[in-house]
């Protein structure tokens, strides 16, 4: 009777144990890197997030890491060189496509893009997603259009909202030079400061030179650097002559905007929701946030889109559990939503809902929007221009003509674009 | 004797093995955390080398273009202005204020020896942010003590203005520089034979004199070891630029450390990175073997 029952229980052993093995060796761990994207850098949120994966996806475990905009490059740099790259990391198209997809360290997303994502997703946003062959190496979650703000107190003191438009927040370029000199003349001489110690918050100095004559950065193609356009060069020179407007190369994108949050400074050019969401509560003054002046007050707006990319790591069960990760994440009904949300910014296609009914802030911001213009930091050799765009600006902070500023700085794009 | 000698080898044998067992960690870390990444650095700078994509053979093509490189060369200027006057200037200042405290009372030796510690011991990231406040454009004391003295008419934009720039950064770099070789000579100063010294005195010698001849050459070691570690760091000046100046404006406070970080960890390029690595290791050694042999003939 005793061996009988050691024989049934080692068989049920024998028939359990592989079962459990294959249960096992089925269950697949990745890794998930997120830049500070809104709330994708609070624990709390983001575990949140991924419980939700869990549930759906049990077979597949997902650990995150946290990255800043200080540090992170580095961090995936690092990981990349040592071969231990994240599954996924979200991010935007410069890193994800440009950067390290440029350099055939990510897995092609095409599969995820089927055309009915194509037809939802808005086309700037696709356009950025992909490379000149067509290869998707982002899918996309978020976009916000960048702005500036300025200090809706001291205009009024100063006299100069008669020059901007408060119900479309744009207005013209020369309405721009008329209110910064109504606040200069009223005495404050720091109205704004065109930053240049490094490359944090450029986009707004870019999209500030860009918006003023309707320059462009880069051609349409993204494949050439078309900063030493007249359009261009005139708005530098009108920034580089204007009272109340400095070339500081003391001061990066961040600082501005503490100086602005301060009272010191009278505008920021590096401003978007998540900013004014962040330091709303410090101010003491209305911050009224607004478009880029552009000569007819139709502006193009620089914007950030953010989503998942995955790292090319030769394993491919792990790539397609990062692919189900990435679907579930952006494309689940209940999930899509709250995803976007955590990013305190907008959706990239029409969710079929208003995520932010009950939310003014999100609400007041959703106008700029409809204005992102073209998403043209997919170019090549986007590091080597964003190093270079910050030390033109501070060769004409310090009195280097603009035009041979500007042309040094086109040559070492273009030079650094077609190697 | 004879019957000892076999028991002796072995003993001797047991011994030396334990040795080489005892060395054995140290010496792979040693061999993989120090040379191999030398040997790496040395080799990759031969190579167009950059993430992920086959190393391409460029011979010396990096060392050619590194010194026809505009922002090299600025970058070894700054580097070169940065070591001429850090390397002096804390040599005498810290031999001085630890020829003044060296002697005192206690507790006052220990409070300077603190107070010159302190920023040696704080955190880079911390010192620097309070120096950067301290030099703000807007609001900084500097701007507010000078204009308040009336030695100021306007703001200075200290660190966004190439003519102050650098100097701004030096200034940074000696206040966190000195506190170490003070110790040190404090140290130092205490170890000299003071029987020569009262004899000195007895025949007449002036505090200049007892100074100059006696207590110098004992100290020369001490001064010979600040010279080298202060002129390493000072060539490896990259904290400070990083979280102050980003090399800017105008790349008036570029360096070369700065600049291998930004070839290597911007631009991705690090044969070209590694050949500057390089460079700066050659001009490191020279001027340390330079040194050690001034020392000697002193």
């Amino acid at each position: 009777m005793k061996r009988r029952k050691l024989l049934a229980l080692t068989l049920a052993g024998c028939l359990v144990f592989p079962a459990a093995v294959s249960a096992e060796a089925e269950a697949v761990d990745i890794t998930l890197w997120t830049y500070p994207v809104g709330n994708w850098v609070d624990a709390a949120t983001v575990e949140g997030l991924i419980a939700g994966f869990h549930e759906a996806h049990p077979d597949i475990h997902v650990t995150v890491e946290y990255l800043d905009y200080t540090n992170g490059d580095d961090q995936v740099n690092t990981a990349i060189e040592g071969g231990q790259a994240p599954d996924i990391i979200f991010e935007g198209p410069e890193r994800l496509v440009t950067n390290w997809g440029a350099k055939g360290l990510m897995a092609d997303l095409s599969d995820l893009w089927t055309d009915e994502a194509k037809e939802a997703i808005y086309d700037s946003v696709e356009a950025a997603c992909q490379n000149s062959d067509g290869v998707f190496y982002e899918y996309p979650l978020c976009m916000t259009a960048h702005t500036m703000a300025v200090n809706r107190d001291l205009f009024e003191a100063a006299d100069a909202l008669q020059y901007l438009d408060e119900e479309t927040r744009t207005w013209t370029t020369e309405n721009f030079v008329k209110a910064v000199q109504a606040v200069y003349d009223s005495g404050h001489e720091t109205v704004g400061a065109v930053y240049c110690s490094g490359q944090g918050g450029d986009q707004g100095t870019r999209a500030l030179v860009n918006n003023l004559y309707g320059g462009a950065f880069t051609n349409a193609e993204h494949t050439e650097y078309t900063l030493n356009s007249e359009e261009n060069i005139r708005a530098l020179e009108l920034l580089a002559g204007m009272d109340g407007i400095s070339f500081d190369a003391s001061i990066a994108g961040g600082d501005e905007i503490n100086l602005f949050c301060n009272g010191t400074l009278a505008m920021a050019f590096c401003w978007n929701v998540g900013q004014d969401a962040a330091n709303a509560e410090n101010t003491e003054f209305d911050i009224l946030p607004m478009a880029f002046p552009s000569e007819n007050g139709d502006p193009a707006l620089c914007g950030g889109i953010w989503g998942f990319g995955v790292f090319d790591n030769g394993d491919e069960t792990k790539i397609a559990a990062a692919k189900t990760f990435i679907d579930f994440m952006a494309n689940d009904e209940a999930q899509a939503p709250e995803s976007v949300k955590a990013s305190t910014y907008w959706p990239v296609k029409d969710l079929g809902t208003n995520i932010y009914e009950d939310n003014d802030l999100m609400t007041e911001y959703s106008v700029f929007v409809p204005r992102m213009g073209d998403y043209y930091q997919v170019v090549p050799g986007w590091a080597e221009a964003r190093t270079a765009w910050w030390n033109m600006l501070q060769q004409i902070g310090s009195g280097t003509d603009v035009k041979t500023a500007v042309e040094e700085f086109t040559a070492t794009a273009n030079a650094a674009a077609v190697q | 004797m004879k019957s000892n000698h076999p028991m002796s080898r072995a003993l001797a044998r047991r011994e030396t093995i334990a040795g080489y067992a005892f060395l054995l960690p140290s010496l792979i870390f040693f061999l993989g955390f120090v040379i191999y990444p030398m040997a790496l650095c040395i080799v990759t700078s031969f190579f167009d080398s950059t993430m992920k994509r086959a190393d391409i053979f460029v011979g010396l093509g990096n060392y050619r273009e590194l010194f026809q490189d505009r922002n090299f060369l600025y970058a070894l200027k700054n580097t070169a202005v940065i070591v001429a006057v850090s390397v002096p200037f804390v040599c005498i200042f810290s031999l001085w204020v630890s020829s003044v405290i060296y002697n005192m009372r206690e507790p006052f030796c220990s409070i300077f020896r603190c107070i010159f510690y302190l920023p040696v011991v704080t955190g880079s990231v911390a010192v620097t942010v309070v120096w950067k406040w301290m030099f703000n454009n807007y609001y900084g004391i500097f701007n507010y003590a000078g204009k308040r003295l009336g030695l100021l008419e306007k703001n200075i934009n200290w660190l966004g203005d190439e003519r102050f720039a650098l100097g701004c950064i030096i200034l940074i770099l000696l206040t966190t520089s000195v506190g170490q070789p003070i110790v040190l000579y404090i140290s130092a100063l205490n170890n000299v034979d003071q029987s020569l010294v009262e004899a000195a005195e007895v025949d007449g010698a002036t505090k200049f004199q007892c100074f100059w001849k006696i207590k110098w050459s004992q100290i020369m070691p001490t001064t010979l070891y600040i010279l080298v570690i202060t002129t390493i760091n000072s060539f490896q000046c990259f904290a400070l630029i990083q979280l102050l100046t980003s090399g800017g404006p105008n790349h008036s406070t570029d360096t070369i450390m700065y600049y291998i970080y930004h070839n290597a960890f911007k631009l991705y390029r690090y044969g070209y990175g590694n050949a500057m690595g390089v460079v700066l290791a050659v001009i490191i050694a020279v001027l340390s073997a330079v040194q050690f042999k001034m020392a000697r003939s002193d």
